[in-house]
Order: structure tokens, then sequence, then C-alpha cells
């Protein structure tokens, strides 16, 4: 028991609150909702280090003893996510503070609105109860309806409307699936329901539920079904699309990752096939998704559903280093694709236009944003010694261990498509002849960039940095592959 | 021994510096601060050479990520010293030539920096022991590259160039790193120096019978042949002459495209004797060997036919450590001893290369400097004006072709020796296919010996065009000279003691290559310029007679016209990019309609065939209906109505009357919850009907017209099937789920909430007090829905107040 593991929620969440009480000064609530974040960041980087001490962390609420009340759980798994998380938004959150001047001057709940989306992110990591994860999805998803129509843009309201349809029907599909979850095995604690699924092994009925909760944290990471994920990433403002970008997916990833590792595992047919050919199948899609477009925003949004496959690969395979791969990569994508949305984001602003055959030679202007681009596309690609070299090795060992050779390829074979597509807006934009002349150039004011520039360097810090966190990651790893580490805290202790 | 770690680090820590020093000393040109580091790097280097020849071996261990055994291992050989060696030395002549090369006008900033970069990554290549570290300078020299092909970026061809060769050279690399992997997972280490242990001790079942053995073959292969532009691979390299031409002579003929040869000799250890790798080496090296100077006798552009020139010397190499990796075949014996002459020539004809090709490109520099065109077409009698460039030439080509006093002779003879070796052969089908060996090698060197004539004569010899030259002719300032001559001096030095060379340097690298045979005190070879009038002296003399007729008898070249450009395999390339654009293009539009109806439907349809598929083969799930309280015909009534309601709604024609009947549906709901006993759901639920109907009708008045879309009947047909079946199983699982509880539900628990909670009210105290959380969050949620309205409705007053302004 530690009341330390509620905070990361409810500091975003009270905070939020509070904001609304000084709605006219802008000012304040950017430094209020900074302050909060970056405390948030703190306290995760305190409790993940606390886990390493004591073990898994739990808190029940209102003392009611597990299964029968709500509780969080702090595992080193979801703790990572939500320090990530934090980071990585008080990051846009800069950048979203400067942009507002030109860009949509500061809708009047913005901030708020930011601080209710991680409230609802970081406690859907956090939750240990599935119905208290409805919930949660629910703030973060309530949070991201209003955002991605804040600013009320004529594409913005086309788009939102499709995010929200799919949404609400998915919103739907999980309440129906916990339902039948609830009926079959009578409990809602995550940890119980493990127990009581393992207990039960594989039923056809469990089986056919399992299937239902994948159709539906599918449909938030954007595995197999992602269609309605390149409109809504590219229509909203730059830091809103960059928080989507970097966190919305990755709570479907981890919902998914969660529940496949703890609960529904015993059935292979699902936890290996099914989620292995949504990967693949994912991989193509976003591959192929990647390089039909010439708007940088869209190239952008299938980016983000190529990192989607290529993560599931690991929890398709699940060998320890494939979920070790899977982790580092989880949280690479997260500061890469925040920063990858941020510059797309940029660039479109500068110019105004989305579209990479209208523009030439930024690079003569914006040489900082030039380079920073090239830097997020090695990243991205996977080059050593940035971020995504690590996760990607690992997570190659463990397709090969596991003789998933389709899978690899297909892996390995996507990050050449992320290189090209993206390969193609930085020989576009960035190089060729500027067509901008001299002094006539937009100005890039310094608090655009340096949450870029912090972002790149997060990524240098964890690719040459990569062993600082392997402890934490190989407990997260060890924690999925072997549930009753994460059942027996929380039940028996 | 953390010299070498620093040595490496050293280029990539002053690229760091290169903007301050540029700033700080803005009126010398900058090349001169750059030209230490390769000097320091070569002395460094030097002072290792008598302990290598000594066969000593130098290792240091730096951990990077130790826990998945990443470490940055250092390994000093004599294979790794000899491309040091090449990459300080050739280096610190090309810094040399490229300060008189590029103006101070030019981007130098940038250029030095990549230039220190390359120079950091390639001493990584080769310095590195650790597989996954090696991969990361691998990376490094592509990234270098491909930013000085585009150094200037302005230019279309350029940027191109720079894109075709990081495409080509980047998928290499991911190749080789799942290679890696592969290798990783059969020998267990990473180390280089612990496979190679592995693989040379160990008696018994060795690496090759592993599965993995190779798959990761191929993929290391692709890496090494892509990165040293070997056939299909090679039509980065021509594109790559884009490049400002010190970087085409130290990158893109000296050091760089080497990468992959010192890869490949680096794990024939690993991979030698075996059928497949001898194949592969041996055969690619000899088409790309056959097809790079075939096309390079058509190139009318001087660096275009050197780049050509320099694919076909690569393929040479690499069909040599082919041939050599056979001796692993054959263990220890006189035989192998034999076969390790062929590596033996490749190294040294490694070196030669280096010295040759970087001259030649030097001069053309000076050519395309100086004149303003490297088009053979427009040159011609420069040999009065640039004496001293057209010596550096006629060395430069009449070693590339093979010609004596110069070293190229020395190694082409043992290059003949070797293929004849080879055709020898009685293993790997050699009996049948041997042949082909002496032949390929014997014809491509036909046309070695024609571009070489041409470079030479077609420049130098012959009418002088000034009319068509951009500048008048005149001899290169000396600094430009410097470098070149000190190459062409190597050139002659190494024909006449070519000896000094083979014993520190090639010896120390061929015991590395072939750790087994080392022990056998069989490996010391002498070069010797003159053995006898044998086959490959005969080889050489018909070259030299074929070639000088095909060079004078110019009308075999319309052969050429059978390879039109249109088909080449550049131009495949950049046509199937851009098929898989528009192809991507049309098949990702074609399923991204951008209707929400669409979507649904592909959600109901996942749902339907993988809920359903998968509710057919683990067969029908159990309902049993026993249990069951009995169906009254109140309920039986109620639900008629509620079906009825959902049925019309689809066909009513105004709103008003779909709203009421989805009233019906919530009140029917409500209903049920009375018959089941639980009033305050049905409060709940009677309240939330009311206010949703009468904010419904209340927003009534501000919308349009309901105007339903028109869809074939066909559609039609289908959204019902979906929707139908979509029903029947939700509905299907739901009964057996009623039916099929596996467990006690924890509900009993909540039975006591009076003793708990001291409220007797279960809902209450579930919903205040077990579950408060819950509550309070939805109470959230509420809050930010309200917050959305708020704004929605602002966006629309502000748009109304903005448009009234225009107004």
């Amino acid at each position: 028991m530690n009341n330390i593991i509620v905070l990361p929620m409810v500091i975003p969440l009270f905070t939020a609150i509070i904001l609304i009480f000084f709605l006219s000064y802008v000012r304040v609530q950017y430094w209020l909702s900074l302050v909060a974040l970056v405390i948030t960041a703190a306290l995760s980087g305190y409790i993940l280090e606390l886990i390493q001490r004591e073990g898994i962390l739990r808190l029940d609420f209102g003392q009611w003893p597990p299964p029968f009340g709500i509780l969080f759980v702090a595992d080193s798994f979801a703790t990572i996510l939500v320090l990530t998380a934090s980071i990585v938004s008080a990051l846009i959150l800069i950048y979203a503070y400067y942009a507002g001047q030109s860009e949509h001057d500061h809708p009047r709940f913005f901030y708020s609105l930011i601080l209710f989306l991680v409230a609802g992110v970081n406690g859907s990591f956090l939750t240990g109860d599935i119905f208290n994860l409805f919930v949660c999805f629910e703030v973060m998803l309530l949070a991201s309806y209003v955002l991605i129509t804040l600013g009320g843009r004529k594409r913005q309201l086309r788009e939102s409307v499709k995010y929200i349809g799919i949404n609400v029907l998915s919103s739907w599909l999980f309440l129906v699936a916990i339902a039948y979850l609830y009926g079959t095995a009578g409990t809602l604690n995550m940890a119980h329901l493990a127990e009581r699924m393992a207990e039960a092994g594989p039923t056809p009925l469990i089986t056919v539920i399992s299937i239902l909760f994948l159709i539906v944290f599918s449909l938030k990471a954007g595995l197999l079904l992602y269609f309605w994920l390149p409109g809504a990433y590219s229509a909203p403002p730059t830091a809103v699309a960059a928080l989507f970008g970097a966190l919305l997916t990755k709570v479907g990833i981890y919902a998914l990752f969660r529940i496949f590792s703890l609960l529904f595992y015993h059935d292979p047919f699902v936890s290996e096939t099914l989620l292995g050919i949504m990967a693949a199948l994912t991989l193509i899609g976003g591959s192929i998704g990647a390089v039909a477009y010439n708007d940088i925003r869209h190239i952008v949004a299938y980016n983000v559903v190529i990192a989607v496959g290529f993560i599931l690969v690991g929890l398709a395979i699940a060998t320890p280093a494939a979920i070790e791969g899977s982790i580092y990569y989880l949280i690479h994508d997260m500061i890469a694709k925040g920063l990858l949305f941020l510059l797309a984001g940029t660039i479109v602003t500068l110019t105004g236009t989305g579209k990479i055959e209208e523009m030439s030679g930024l690079i003569r202007h914006y040489p900082l944003l030039g380079w920073l681009f090239f830097i997020v596309i090695l990243s991205l690609v996977g080059i050593p010694p940035l971020s995504g070299f690590i996760g990607k090795v690992l997570l190659g060992q463990g397709a090969v261990q596991a003789e998933a050779y389709l899978l690899l390829g297909l892996a390995f074979l996507s990050s050449l498509f992320v290189l090209y597509s993206l390969l193609r807006i930085f020989l576009n934009c960035f190089w060729g002849e500027t067509t901008i002349s001299e002094g006539e150039e937009t100005p890039l004011r310094k608090g655009l960039i340096i949450p870029s520039f912090i972002l790149a360097m997060l990524m240098f810090g964890l690719g040459l940095g990569a062993e600082l966190l392997a402890p934490y990651v190989k407990e997260a790893a060890e924690t999925l592959l072997n549930p009753n580490l994460y059942i027996e805290p929380i039940l028996y202790q | 021994m953390l010299t070498i770690h620093l040595a490496i680090i050293f280029p990539l820590l002053a690229a760091l510096f290169v903007p301050f020093i540029s700033k700080k000393f803005a009126n010398i040109h900058i090349g001169w601060f750059i030209l230490s580091v390769p000097i320091i790097l070569f002395l460094t280097l030097v002072q290792f050479i008598p302990s290598i020849a000594m066969g000593e071996t130098y290792i240091y261990s730096v951990p990077w990520i130790p826990t998945y055994g990443i470490h940055f291992n250092i390994m000093l050989d004599g294979l790794s010293l000899i491309f040091g060696l090449i990459i300080t030395g050739i280096g610190i002549l090309v810094v040399l030539y490229s300060i008189y090369y590029l103006s101070r006008e030019e981007a130098l900033t940038h250029f030095y920096i990549y230039l220190l970069l390359f120079m950091g990554g390639m001493l990584g290549v080769v310095f590195t022991d650790h597989l996954l570290v090696l991969y990361a300078f691998w990376e490094v020299t592509s990234l270098s590259s491909f930013l000085l092909i585009a150094f200037w970026y302005h230019r279309k061809m350029s940027r191109l160039g720079a894109q075709k060769s990081l495409l080509i050279t980047v998928s290499g690399g991911v190749a080789m790193l799942v290679g890696f992997i592969m290798v990783y997972i059969m020998a267990g280490t990473m180390s280089l120096r612990e496979i190679i242990a592995l693989v040379s001790t160990e008696p018994g079942p060795s690496l090759a019978d592993h599965p993995l053995f190779v798959p990761a073959m191929l993929l290391i292969l692709l890496g090494a042949f892509t990165k040293s532009a070997q056939f299909p691979f090679h039509i980065w390299l021509p594109r790559a002459m884009e490049a400002p031409t010190p970087v085409s002579a130290y990158l893109h003929s000296a050091t760089m495209v080497k990468a992959g040869i010192y890869l490949v000799a680096r794990l024939t250890p690993i991979f030698g004797g075996d059928g497949l790798w001898f194949w592969l080496v041996s055969g690619v090296g000899l088409i790309t060997l056959l097809w790079g100077s075939f096309t390079a006798v058509r190139q009318t552009d001087l660096k275009a036919l050197l780049a050509y020139s320099t694919v076909s010397q690569l393929g040479l190499i690499m069909s040599l450590l082919g041939i050599g990796s056979v001796a692993l075949y054959f263990g220890q014996g006189p035989q192998s001893v034999l076969y390790t002459q062929a590596t033996f020539a490749a190294l040294f004809h490694l070196v030669n290369h280096a010295t040759f090709k970087g001259a030649l490109f030097m001069v053309v520099g000076i050519v395309d400097l100086g004149l303003g065109t490297r088009d053979v077409r427009r040159l011609g009698g420069l040999m009065a004006f640039m004496p001293v460039t057209f010596t550096i030439a006629l060395i430069g080509s009449f070693s590339m072709a093979g010609l004596p006093p110069f070293n190229g002779f020395l190694s082409k003879e043992m290059f003949f020796a070797a293929v004849l070796e080879a055709k020898a052969l009685s293993i790997f089908s050699m009996e049948t296919w041997g042949i082909l060996f002496p032949v390929l090698a014997w014809t491509a060197s036909i046309f070695t010996f024609v571009y070489s004539m041409i470079i030479v004569f077609r420049t130098f010899l012959g009418k002088y065009k000034p009319e068509r030259l951009e500048h008048e002719a005149r001899e290169a300032p000396v600094g430009m000279l410097i470098s070149p001559l000190v190459l062409a001096t190597l050139v002659v030095a190494l024909f006449f003691f070519p000896n000094v060379l083979s014993q520190y340097l090639l010896q120390p690298a061929m015991e590395t290559i072939f750790p087994v045979l080392a022990t056998e005190n069989g490996l010391i070879y002498t070069i010797k310029a003159w053995h006898g009038i044998d086959a490959t002296l005969m080889m050489t003399i018909g070259v030299v007679l074929v070639g000088t007729l095909l060079y004078k008898w110019r009308t075999w070249q319309g052969v050429y016209r059978l390879f039109p450009e249109r088909f080449s395999l550049d131009r495949v390339f950049d046509h199937s990019l851009f098929l898989i654009e528009k192809g991507s293009s049309k098949l990702t539009r074609a399923y991204m309609t951008g209707f929400l109806r669409d979507y649904y439907v592909y959600i109901f349809l996942f749902f339907i065939v993988v809920v359903g598929g998968t509710y057919l083969w683990k067969g029908p799930l159990p309902i049993t209906l026993l249990q069951d309280s009995s169906v009254e015909v109140y309920e039986v009534s109620l639900v008629l109505v509620m079906v009825a309601a959902a049925l019309a709604i689809p066909f009513v024609q105004s709103r008003i009357t779909a709203i009421l009947l989805n009233g019906v549906l919530g009140f029917a709901i409500a209903f049920f919850f009375v018959i089941f006993r639980a009033p305050d759901l049905a409060l709940t639920q009677l309240v939330v009907e009311m206010v949703t109907t009468v904010l419904f009708l209340l927003c009534f008045y501000y919308l349009p017209e309901w105007k339903k879309e028109p869809a074939p009947t066909r559609t039609k047909v289908i959204n019902l099937i979906i929707a139908g079946l979509a029903g029947v199983l939700f509905t299907l699982i739901a009964l057996s789920v009623n039916s099929g509880a596996l467990f006690e539900s924890i509900s009993p628990y909540f039975e006591k909430t009076g003793e708990l909670t001291g409220n007797n009210n279960i809902v209450n105290a579930i919903l205040a007090d077990f579950r408060a959380f819950d509550t309070m969050l939805e109470v959230i949620v509420l809050l930010i829905a309200g917050i959305g309205v708020y704004t929605l409705i602002k966006v629309r007053a502000q748009q109304k107040g903005e448009a009234d302004l225009e107004n």
C-alpha cells in the first residue's frame, strides 16, 4: 500500500480542475500545468526506483481489499510508461505555449484538457481494475474529443465526427466485453481475473471474449483497425497531434500487452497467431500508406501505424528478448513520435502547406529544424546509437529465437519504408533551392524548437544510455511474462 | 590500449569543434586544421606496425549495454591495421587535396564535419570487435556518404544520387543486422574474436550445421555486396559521383566501398569453406568485375568511367576472397595454403587499388576543376599543357590495366594465377563450371585495359579542343598535385618493393583471416615480378594485344546498343520506386474512403469474421436456459415492442419519429429494470431518457432537414446482413455467458453492505463507496463533455462574429 502511486493521475487531474478558475490567465495556466507535469514525471521516476526496492506497489482505494474495491497497481512496465508519457507531454506543453501565439491563440480550456488527457493516460497505465480501465479510457477519450475539435476548423470538425463515432462504438464494445467477462469470471480485479482465467484455461467462451477485447484495444491502438487514425491525427493543431501521436495509441498498446500477457495468454490462437497476423497486416498497411501520400501530415500519421505493428510483433512472439525489445521500442516511440509530429507540424506552420512538392530548401533558413528532422528519421529507422536501435535488435533476437521469420522480415522491412517515406520529406522540403528570399522567412521562435531539441537529446540519451533503463525494462518484461509476479502481491499480501 | 578507442572517437569529437574553429579563424581555409586529424591518427597507427607484424593482437573492451552483452570492443590486428592505415593515409592526402579543390565560398564547415564523421565511422567499422557496434559504425559511414553525395544539395541529381545510395546501403545494412542477430543466436556471442575462436577450435559440429547458417550468410553478404557496390547493387556508386571529387576519391573508391570487402575478409573464418559462400562471393565478384569493366568502356564522363571501374575492381577483390575461402574447406595442408594465395592477392590488390584509383580520381578532379568539363569527347591533347597531371594519369592507368612496372601488374598476375587455381578445383561443381573463372577474368581484364587507355590517351593525347572547354588548359597548382604524386610514387614503389608491404602488413592480416592455418608456417608469401613465361604472363600479353586491338578498332562498340540506357538497372530501380508510390497510393485510397459508414462496416466485418469464425471453429458455445426463470407474457410483449421500435427506426421519414422511437427503446429498458426490481436504475434510466429526448427536440429547430442518402439496394442488403449477423453473434455470446458462468461472482461480498459501509442500499454503496473512484472519474468525464459543448458553442459564436465582420 502506497498512496504515492495515485499521484501521477491525481496531480494532473486536480491541476486541470484548478486551471478552470484561471481561465483568463494563460501564463498562470501554462506554468501551473508545466509544474504539475514535471512533478508527475519526477514522482514516477521515484516510483520506478521504489518498485526496484519494494516490488510491485498497490493502492486499494477506500481500503477495500482486492478483489472487491478498485485499486492502482504500479509495476515497472506501467511506471516506465507513466514516466515517459509525463516527460513527453511536458515538452509538448512547452511547444503548445509558444505555438499558441501564432497558431490558435490558446483556446480557453486547452491546458485543462491536456492535463485531463494525461490524467486519463496515466490512470489507464496504473489501474488494476478492468472497469476502472474503461473509466480512465473515457477520461482520456473525452479530453481527446474536445482537443480534436478545439479551434473549430472545418477539417477538424469533419475528422472529429469520425473519430468520436469510431471511439463511441469501441467504448460500447469495451463495455459489452467487460460485461461478458464479468458474467463469466465474476470479478473485475485484473489480478483476480488472471488467476481465474488460468484456472479455467482457454474455454471457447473465454477465447471469444478475449477476441472481443482484442478488437476493442486494437481499435484504440490502431492495430489493423487503424483506418480512423490518419485522418484524426492529421487534423488537429501541432501540439495536440503530437500528444495524440505520442500517447494515445500507446495506451491501446499498453492495454493489449497487459490483457494478453496477464489474462488471455492461454489460447495461442489468439495471443500468438491472431495477434501476429494483425501485427503483420498493420506493418504492411502502414508501410504502404506511408509512401502513398505527398502530405507530410499523412506520411507522419502512417508512421504511427507502422510502429504499432512493430511493437505488437513483440507481444505476438512473447519471448523475453522480444518483450524487452517492445518495451524499449515503446519508450522510444513515445519520444520519437512526439518529436516527429512537432517537427512536421512546425514545417506545416512555417510553410503554410503540408504538400511536400510545394516546399524546398528549408534547411537554409531553419538548419536546426532540418537536422532535428534528420535525426528523428535515423532514430525511427533504428540507426544506432539512437533510441530505436536497442528495441529493434532485441525484438529481432526474440523473433529469431521464436523462429518467427515472417514477422521478423516484415518488421525489419518496414523500417525501410519508414526511411523512404521520411527521407522524401527531408529531400523535398529541406534540401533543394530555397524558395524564400533572404529576410522574408517566417522566424522560428526558440520556444518552438527547444522542446524538439530536448526530445532529440532524449533519443540520444535513451540510445547511448540504454543500460541505465535495462534493470527496469528487464523487470517489466519479467512481470509481463510471469503473471504470478503480478497476482501475488495483489491477492496474497 | 584506449588509444584505438580514442582514434575512433577523435574524428567524431573533432567534427563537433569544426564550427567553432571555422568561426574563430574565418580567414584560413579550415582544411588546414582538419589535416592534423588524419596525420595524428596515421602516425599513431604506424607505431603499431612492428608489433602487429610480430603477430600481436590488441584487444580492449569498454562496456556499452552490458546487460545485453553489447560492448564497445576494440580489436587491432593485421587486417584492421591495413584498413586503418589506408583510411588515415589516404585521408591525409584527400584532405590536403580538398583544400585546393574546394574554395572558401563552399560550405566547408559542413564538408569537413561529414568527412570527419566518415573517418571516425570507418575506423570504427574496421576496429570494432562487436558485431552490433560494427553495424553502428557501418551506418555512420552510409550516412556520412549520403550527406557528402548531397553536398551540393540544391542540385537535383545530387539529391537523387544521395537518396539512392542511402536506400541501397541502408537496406543492405538492415539485412546485415538481421544476419548478425542470427549469428548471435548461433554462436551465443557478438564478439567477432570469440565467434572465430569458437569456429576454429571447436571440433565436431560447427556453425555450418545450424539451420540459420545459410540465412545468416545470405543476409550478411547482402550487406557486404550493397556496400561494396557488387552487381546488381552497384547502381548507387556511379550516381554517387555527384559528390565533390575528393569525396569520390576517398569514400567511393579507397575506403567506404571497401567496407564490404573488409566484412567478407573478416568473416571468412566463420563462413569460408562453405560451397555457397564460395560461389556467392567469387561468382558475384566475377560478374561485377565483368559488368563493371564492360560498362566502364561506354562511359564518356570520366568520373562515371572511374566509378564503373571501381565497381569492377571491387568485384575483382571480392572474387579473390571467394576463391581464397576454399582454403578453409581443405583444412590444414599444402593445398589450402595454395588457395590462401588468392586472399593474399586480394589484400595486395586492395592496397594497390587505393593507390592508383585515388591518384586517378584526383587527376580527373584536376581536369574537371581546371577545364570545366570531364567529358572525354570534349577533352584531348592536354599532355602539353599538364605534363605532371599526365604523368600521374599514365602511371595510374597503366597500373590499373595491369602493366609493369606498376603495382597493378603484380596483383593482376596473382589474380590470373588464382583463377587458374580455381579452375583446377574439383569441389563445389567446379569440375563443370571452373573454366568460367579464367574466361570471365580474362575478358574483364581486356575491357579494363581498354578503359584504362581511354583515360590516358583520349584525355591527354589527340587534338586539343579549346573551343569545347570552359577554361584554358593549364597545369594545376602545386598543392593539388602533391597528393596524386605521392600516390603515383607509391604505385611505382610497390612494384619494386612489394615484399616490404607483404611482410609488415599483408602477412599479419593473412594470419587473422586464416587463424587455423597460421600455425602452419605456410602463410609466407614473396611477391615476384618475374616468374618465368607461364600461363599468367601469357594471359597478360593476350590482354594487351586484344585490348589494343579493341581500343583502336571501335566498331565493336555497337554491341552497347543491345543494352540501352532505358533498361539499365539504374532506371529499373527508379521506375520501381515510382511504381511503388503510385501503387501504394492507389491501394491506400481504395480502402481509406473517409466515410464513417465504411469504417463501421470494416469493424463489424472484422468482428463477424474473427468472432464468428472462432465461434464456428471452436464449436458453438454451450447455451442452457434451464436454470433461467420462466419468461412471462408481459416480458415477451415488452421485447416485441422494443423489436418493433428498433426495426422501424431505419424506415421512418422524420427526425421526430426516429427520436421518439429511440425513446420507446429507452423507456422499455426502464420497464425491465422495474420488472427485475431495480427501482433506482429504472429511475435513472427514465431521467436520462427524458432529458435526452427533450434535448433532441430542443435542437431540432436548428437542424437542417433530414436527408437520407440514397444507397443502392446491394449496399443495403450487405449492411443488413452485417447488422443481422453482428446482432445474432452478440446475443449468442450473451446467452452463452449467462449460462456458462465459470466462477462464483464477487457480488455476495457487497450484500453485507450494511455492515461494511453503514449504508444498506447496495447500489448507493457501490457508487459512493466501493467504487467511488469510478464515480469521481465519471463526474470528470461529464465535466469534460460539458467543456467540449461549451467550446463548440463558443466556436460557433466566434465564427458567426467573424462572418458578420466580413459582411
